[in-house]
């Protein structure tokens, strides 16, 4: 009686799950309307789904940063331009002890990395929305100067020339222990940028480690899926995500000073 | 143009073409890359660096400063709550 009581609960657990992501309130910026998945559920504790503009973030109250941040990036969305100026501020949709605040990240040496980038935000809303702390984690200043600058560059003009993307870019948290700033935002292990191309049909990500340095590593959307414990398109089939997606090699500062390093991908 | 107060906040950010000034109390970043061109633009472009830094430099003259900044706050080390 009692195991068949679990069992019952895991299936309400699983149901729970299924209707939350087939009602996301905001499945413009997701491929075929559909948010991220958690496959380990333990990343569903303190969740919640925030629609902007530009982008939409599904936030953990457990780190106090994104796990996704979700964009639709189209050669004519990237064709305008706006300045990047605004206002690095807590998120007044989270409740406050789930969110970040600025104090968090004063004095850590960290950077307030984005995750959906402001060089994407193409107008003066969703340009002061980006800079919500939603939409930040804990980031290597080198790493998000640097190379990760590179990266999202390089998917913005991957975006230009193929026309139309999704992407999902996010934290991973891996590992037995991790740091934690001023006892309330956790310092990711990984950061991932997850790429659909519409025109290909293929997928793939980059990675890197959350540290100072030029080294990345092109992976498959499995690969992230084990990593991470996310489904970034839960739509695509076992075989569409075999499809690997040639992701093109990143540009740091225009140079090709990046070196991809398969071993960032730990043994599974 | 935008201004910034330097080290006043941990919440401004501007851009100037392609350069990237974020405050922070304990530093300001200055990222990204700009190419001065010799005509109008340009110049307007390095007036407005130049405002940036003499109001840095301003800010920290006025200032008792340490040698350099003492190391960042340590954070604790905590289990992973995903696994």
């Amino acid at each position: 009686m009692k195991a068949r009581s679990i069992v019952f609960a895991v299936f309400l657990v699983f149901f729970a799950s299924v209707a939350m992501a087939a009602s996301s309130p905001c499945p413009q910026h997701y491929l075929s309307g559909e948010a991220p998945d958690f496959l380990n559920p333990r990343l569903s504790t303190k969740s919640k789904e925030v629609c902007y503009s530009g982008f939409t973030v599904i936030h953990s109250g457990v780190t106090r940063t994104p796990l996704t941040s979700a964009e639709h990036l189209t050669k004519e969305r990237l064709s305008k331009h706006v300045k990047r100026n605004g206002e690095f501020h807590p998120d007044s949709n989270l409740p406050a002890s789930d969110r970040a605040e600025l104090a968090d990240y004063a004095q850590s040496g960290y950077d307030r990395g984005h995750m959906a980038p402001a060089a994407d935000m193409t107008d003066k809303k969703s340009m002061s929305e980006c800079f919500t702390l939603a939409n930040m984690i804990p980031q290597n200043s080198n790493n998000n100067q640097n190379l990760w600058e590179g990266i999202e560059r390089t998917v913005r003009e991957f975006a230009k020339s193929s026309g139309d993307l999704y992407v999902v870019t996010g934290p991973i948290f891996y590992g037995a222990k991790l740091k934690r700033l001023n006892g309330r935002v956790t310092v990711p292990t990984y950061v991932y940028k997850a790429v659909y191309d519409m025109n290909s049909q293929q997928a793939a990500a980059y990675l890197v480690k959350n540290e100072k340095g030029k080294k990345y590593v092109r992976i498959s959307i499995p690969e992230l899926e084990k990593l991470s414990g996310i489904a970034v398109f839960p739509k695509l089939s076992a075989d569409a995500k075999k499809n690997v997606l040639p992701l093109p090699d990143p540009l740091i500062h225009g140079r090709a000073s990046a070196t991809e390093d398969r071993t960032l991908l730990p043994m599974q | 143009m935008r201004k910034i107060k330097p080290f006043a906040n941990e919440r401004d950010s501007l851009e100037i073409n392609g350069l990237i000034i974020e405050n922070r109390i304990d530093r300001v970043s200055v990222y990204g890359s700009i190419t001065i061109t010799r005509d109008k633009k340009g110049l307007k472009a390095a007036r407005k660096i130049a405002v940036i830094f003499s109001s840095i430099i301003k800010q920290l003259d006025s200032e008792n400063l340490p040698d350099s900044l003492p190391s960042p706050k340590a954070g604790d080390i905590i289990d992973n709550p995903f696994e």
